[in-house]
């Protein structure tokens, strides 16, 4: 027979499977994150490098203007007169020429509603399947004239049209009704990824898009046996040069890259949360081998005695950490699959339809999951495992000489140290900021870990005293009060094993104390806003492209408004990008004699109505920063390669709605040829007109607009605040699995102590404690122990958030805000999660049968 | 000096002048006081004396289980001070046995699996033929393949036992091997013991409480105080039980 080694480590986990469960549960969770986040980049990336490669079909080269600066894809670039396409046609080796076309365009459904999409909704030019780029035809025919189109099979269906039908458009001119002649697709699927897509014919597509003869971009195709190359080099010849020619494949490379980067960042958020819940079930982990060490001391002890060495001793629970590890990896695999394919599909409810992929788990999915899963719960045994090796073996015979070597304490040392360290280090990079974002934020996250790691090293200290505290102070109606025996039991027990309260406890408070942190940031940050929003808005209603607000509005919707009697101050809110002595900036342009009586932005120095004449307002940041005030020059490079010098006129102090850089519309026109869209539109009453009056008055022009949303003051603001809460609602719903994860590791705590007090609660129910009393005790202790974590983790997160919050710039939070009811509710919660993690335990527990429990040893 | 007294070559275990000592000054407690005592080769030893004599504590310390305050224990020619850690685990995995009074025995692994753990952990295959000798011996052999919790007191003593011998260590120490069975199962146990000694030249040092027990050995040490009092060669239960209470009194 060969070493027992092995042996005794997989009977150690076999025999302990239950006990093992929820700790492999654990391990699953984090690295389900880790691998769903790469099988959902992989497998998406690829389907959308595809869907390019489609889309750029048959396109060998594609003609566009070129841009100063900025990233290729994103760039706004000025249109190509159709003149250009007439010039190109002739160049030797070109087969065809085509206009490619796109612009924002809305479907309104057979209810009258305009139709809603999680991805853009376009309308483009199309020559049908014969043409270049790579939409098919799936059902009927194509648009070849006048009031034509055909719609993407997805949004025709979710607008409830047949062929046949009529289908109202609303393009950026108003609206058109239109013959649905056909149903079109885009490579292998049946819609663009989520974007609704009309597709006119390219005369038609000019007409109603309004786009002057003019093309985003044109797509070329060469004639047989034509050389790429040559022909690239006399198109680039044959034309101006503020116009470029690049190869189909790099047009489509481009436009999938910007979307993968999206892709990547949100991989990048789930990895974030993969790390905090590893960090978590590295707490379980931990607790549960160090409970099941003790647990094991005398048999282990009895190995020592018969002749094992303190090095295999450590290599049996480390081994048995392996195989648990392993075990939780492969299924944390296929549960990251699960994932991915479960985050696929809930975008795809909500009308994104992901472009179908086979789900990709590459070898880097793979190991990266191997080497978390294995690295976190195998790192997490190490010390139980060193403190195994440590029994001597006498404890075979005498247990409790065992338990003092299992526990040497260097903690408060240990402990203090290490909180110092991360102190230290999430200063520095919160405050100090060295070097780029992804710097700070590994300063800060290695300091928040080392911070939660001595804090629950130093929890143990006062474990003891917390718990009883907690339990004496608990008032609470539905809970019996201390007195009661089960109270007395159940807060005893907490005090009685100090340590393991500490680390189950630590595990609740890190997910806790990442709630706070949220909290306090989020509630400053709110506070600030809804202040500056309030003093800096007077206009009296904000006009948004609603749902589909990154598209913009047209601008035709802001030049009615104009016309309007019932209307004074009206400005649209346009935006673009420039340079800024060398600096990408973002810019806004608005129209000055209105916007000063839309929006308060706090002016130092200088006129809002300069700007109308051809010069530019500034933030004082900016303008402390660059050393300029009013009168002095900065040069400004849009991104058309125009470079101006523009005269600073006005320099303010609140950056809430108008950005850090204002110009002129007339500014912007003038240098950019790309066809403008509004963010929103600003307007403010008549004198003498009612606020109903006017409502009603702009709401008519709306109803061309079906997309628009009118809000007056309070929706505004309260529309602005939604958004912020959307994104804490994701925010705080992906620490839930953090805390969750904590639950899991209260239950198991718990259920491994029932374990080894079996003959303690025979005794207790020999000598007469009811079922319900006993159960009772285990839901005090679950409760003391969760509330212990819940205050550990507001007593760490609240200053975290609160340095977070005054390391952040003035401009954007100007105040520390300690949300009292969040705290509350993180304190109900923890109770709560006291409760619900004591459930299995305490039926287990009420369970044993009260003759097996007394003789068991 | 003892040398000359206890000749190396007959001594299995010897301790001299050991002194084990717990806690300071008025809690001081003198488990041994001054315990100098050699065991022979192919002897079976008792140690009697009443509670908190000390019988246990010189158990674990001539076993290498635990160490002495001040003095030598050998087992054979090894003074096992010296020794560090890993040359201990070592010394008890083949040269010393061990039977507990209670819980002897690894949960997870069946009888047979317990019997070869010290040859196991020391990546030895050990003498089949032997083993197999020991098992027959102990009546074991249709109980092999079942855990601990599938066997009753006797037989997992019996388990115990045979692993003791089955690296046929030059020494067993045995605490009250016998306290937790009835009186049939714990005379099975000590005949064994005894056929060990005189068949196959075992070493054996066995802690008891009672008088019977005793007289299966060749030789009893009396203990009382952590010294050395009184011993007695051939006992009989008789014999022993008169001499214990004259110590007990
Ligand atoms: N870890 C310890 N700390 C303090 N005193 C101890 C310790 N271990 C043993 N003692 C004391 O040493 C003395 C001898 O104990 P030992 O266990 O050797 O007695 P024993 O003869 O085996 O008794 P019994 O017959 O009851 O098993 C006792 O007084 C005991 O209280
Ligand atoms: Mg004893």
């Amino acid at each position: 027979m060969s070493t027992p080694v092995p042996r005794l480590t997989l009977r150690g986990v076999l025999a302990r499977k239950w006990r093992i469960f929820l700790t492999v549960l654990a391990v699953v969770s984090g690295v389900a994150f880790v691998s769903g986040a790469f099988v959902l980049t992989d497998s998406v990336k690829r389907a959308i490098n595809e869907l390019f490669a489609t889309l750029s079909g048959d396109v060998d080269l594609e003609v566009r203007s070129t841009v100063a600066f900025g990233d290729a894809a994103r760039a706004e670039r000025d249109p190509v007169p159709f003149e250009v396409a007439d010039a190109i046609a002739s160049v030797d080796g070109v087969a065809k020429v085509e206009v490619n076309i796109l612009r924002a365009a809305t479907v309104i459904t057979s209810d009258g509603e305009p139709l809603r999409t999680t991805g853009p909704s376009f309308g483009i030019a199309w020559e049908g399947p014969d043409g270049l780029d790579g939409r098919t035809l799936v059902d009927g025919d194509f648009a070849r004239g006048p009031g034509q189109i055909t719609l993407d099979q997805s949004s025709a269906r979710r607008a409830g049209y047949q062929i046949g039908d009529t289908v109202t458009i609303v393009g950026p001119n108003g609206k058109g009704e239109f013959e649905l002649v056909g149903l079109n697709g885009t490579g292998s699927t049946s819609n663009g990824g989520g974007a609704a897509i009309i597709a006119f014919d390219p005369q038609t597509a000019n007409e109603f898009l309004g786009t002057q003869n003019r093309a985003d971009s044109l797509y070329i195709a060469l004639a047989d046996g034509a050389s790429r190359d040559d022909v690239q080099q006399a198109v680039q010849a044959a034309i101006d040069t503020k116009y470029e020619v690049i190869t189909g494949e790099q047009s489509a490379q481009e436009t999938a890259g910007a979307i993968n980067d999206v892709i990547d960042i949100f991989g990048n958020v789930l990895l974030g949360f993969a790390a905090v819940s590893l960090f978590v079930s590295a707490f379980l982990i931990f607790n549960t081998f160090a409970i099941i060490v003790s647990q094991r001391l005398r048999e282990l002890a009895l190995l020592r005695a018969v002749g094992a060495s303190t090095r295999q001793i450590r290599s049996m629970i480390v081994g048995e950490s392996l195989i648990v590890s392993i075990l939780a990896t492969v299924l944390g695999i296929f549960a990251g699959m699960g994932v991915a394919v479960g985050i696929v599909a809930l975008f795809n409810a909500t009308g994104a339809a992901f472009p179908s992929a086979s789900l990709i788990v590459s070898t880097r999915t793979v190991l990266a999951s191997l080497f978390v899963g294995v690295g976190v719960t195998v790192a997490a045994a190490v010390i139980p495992a060193i403190r195994a090796g440590r029994i001597p073996p006498v404890a075979a015979m005498r247990p409790e000489l065992g338990f003092s070597a299992l526990q040497k304490n260097k903690r408060l040392v240990v402990g203090s140290v290490v909180t110092a360290l991360g102190v230290a280090f999430f200063g520095l990079g919160v405050f100090v900021q060295p070097g780029e974002v992804a710097s700070t934020l590994l300063l800060a996250a290695l300091g928040a870990v080392l911070i939660f790691l001595g804090i629950s090293s130093l929890s143990t200290t006062v474990a003891a005293p917390a718990s009883r505290a907690i339990s004496r102070t608990l008032p609470l109606p539905f809970l019996p009060m201390t007195r009661s025996v089960a109270g007395r039991l159940g807060s005893r027990n907490a005090q009685r094993t100090p340590r393991r309260t500490a680390s189950t406890a630590s595990a609740l408070m890190i997910g806790l104390a990442l709630v706070s942190t949220v909290a306090v940031v989020a509630e400053s940050i709110r506070q600030t806003f809804r202040e500056q929003l309030e003093g800096s808005v007077t206009a009296d209603f904000f006009i948004s492209n609603g749902p589909q607000n990154f598209q913009g509005l047209p601008v035709a919707f802001a030049e009615r408004l104009l016309e309007l009697p019932e209307l004074g101050a009206v400005s649209p809110f346009r935006g673009s990008v420039a340079l800024v002595n060398g600096d990408e900036k973002q810019i806004g342009a608005v129209r000055g004699s209105a916007f000063k009586d839309l929006v308060d932005i706090d002016l130092q120095d200088g006129s809002v109505e300069s700007l109308d004449e051809g010069k530019m307002l500034l933030h004082e940041d900016p303008a402390a920063d660059y050393g300029v005030g009013v009168g002095d020059s900065l040069s400004i490079t849009w991104q058309n390669g125009t470079e101006q010098t523009i005269e600073v006129g006005g320099v303010y102090a609140d950056s809430s709605i108008a950005g850090n850089w204002l110009v002129g519309l007339d500014t912007l026109a003038a240098v950019s040829t790309a066809q403008p869209v509004d963010f929103f539109i600003g307007a403010k009453i008549a004198d003498g007109v009612s606020i109903d009056d006017a409502r009603i008055a702009v709401e008519k022009i709306a109803a061309d607009f079906p997309s628009a949303e009118v809000q007056n003051q309070a929706e505004f603001q309260q529309s602005q605040e939604d958004q912020f809460n959307q994104l804490l609602i994701v925010i705080y719903g992906l620490l839930i699995i953090s805390i969750a994860i904590a639950v899991l590791g209260i239950a198991n705590t718990m259920a491994l102590s029932v374990f080894e007090r079996t003959r303690e609660f025979g005794l207790l129910r020999a000598v007469g404690m009811s079922k319900r009393m006993l159960k009772r005790s285990i839901r005090w202790e679950a409760v003391i122990v969760a509330v212990f974590g819940a205050v550990l983790g507001i007593v760490v997160g609240v200053p975290l958030g609160a340095a977070v919050t005054t390391a952040l710039p003035e401009s954007f939070v100007d105040r520390v805000v300690i949300p009292f009811p969040t705290i509350i509710s993180v304190l109900i919660t923890a109770i709560v999660v006291g409760v619900v993690a004591a459930i299995g335990p305490a039926r287990r527990a009420a369970k044993l049968d009260v003759l097996e429990a007394i003789s068991s040893t | 000096m003892s040398e000359t007294a206890t000749p190396t070559l007959t001594a299995a275990a010897s301790a001299e002048d050991a002194f084990k000592i717990y806690g300071k000054g008025d809690s001081e407690v003198r488990a041994l006081d001054g315990v100098t005592v050699t065991f022979d080769v192919g002897r079976f030893t008792a140690i009697m004396g009443p509670s908190g004599s000390g019988k246990s504590t010189l158990m674990h310390c001539l076993a290498g289980l635990d160490s002495l305050t001040s003095g030598t224990v050998r087992i054979g020619d090894t003074d096992i001070s010296q020794l560090s850690d890993k040359a201990l685990t070592r010394l008890r995995r083949e040269q010393v046995g061990f039977i507990f009074q209670a819980y002897n025995l690894i949960p997870t692994l069946t009888a047979l699996e317990n019997i070869r753990l010290p040859l196991d952990l020391g990546g030895e295959s050990g003498d089949q033929s032997w083993i197999d000798q020991v098992v027959d011996a102990v009546n074991l052999r249709d109980r092999l393949e079942h855990r601990p919790s599938e066997l009753s007191g006797g037989q997992q003593q019996r388990v115990a036992v045979a692993r003791a011998l089955a690296s046929r260590p030059r020494i067993i120490f045995a605490d009250e091997p016998t306290g937790n069975l009835d009186s049939r199962t714990g005379t099975e146990i000590l005949k064994f013991m005894r056929r060990a000694v005189s068949e196959f030249g075992q070493t054996i040092v066995m802690v008891t409480h009672d008088a019977v027990a005793a007289s299966y050995a060749d030789r009893v040490v009396f203990l009382a105080d952590g010294r050395i009092v009184d011993e007695m060669t051939e006992p009989t239960a008789d014999r022993v039980l008169d001499r214990m209470k004259k110590l007990g009194n």
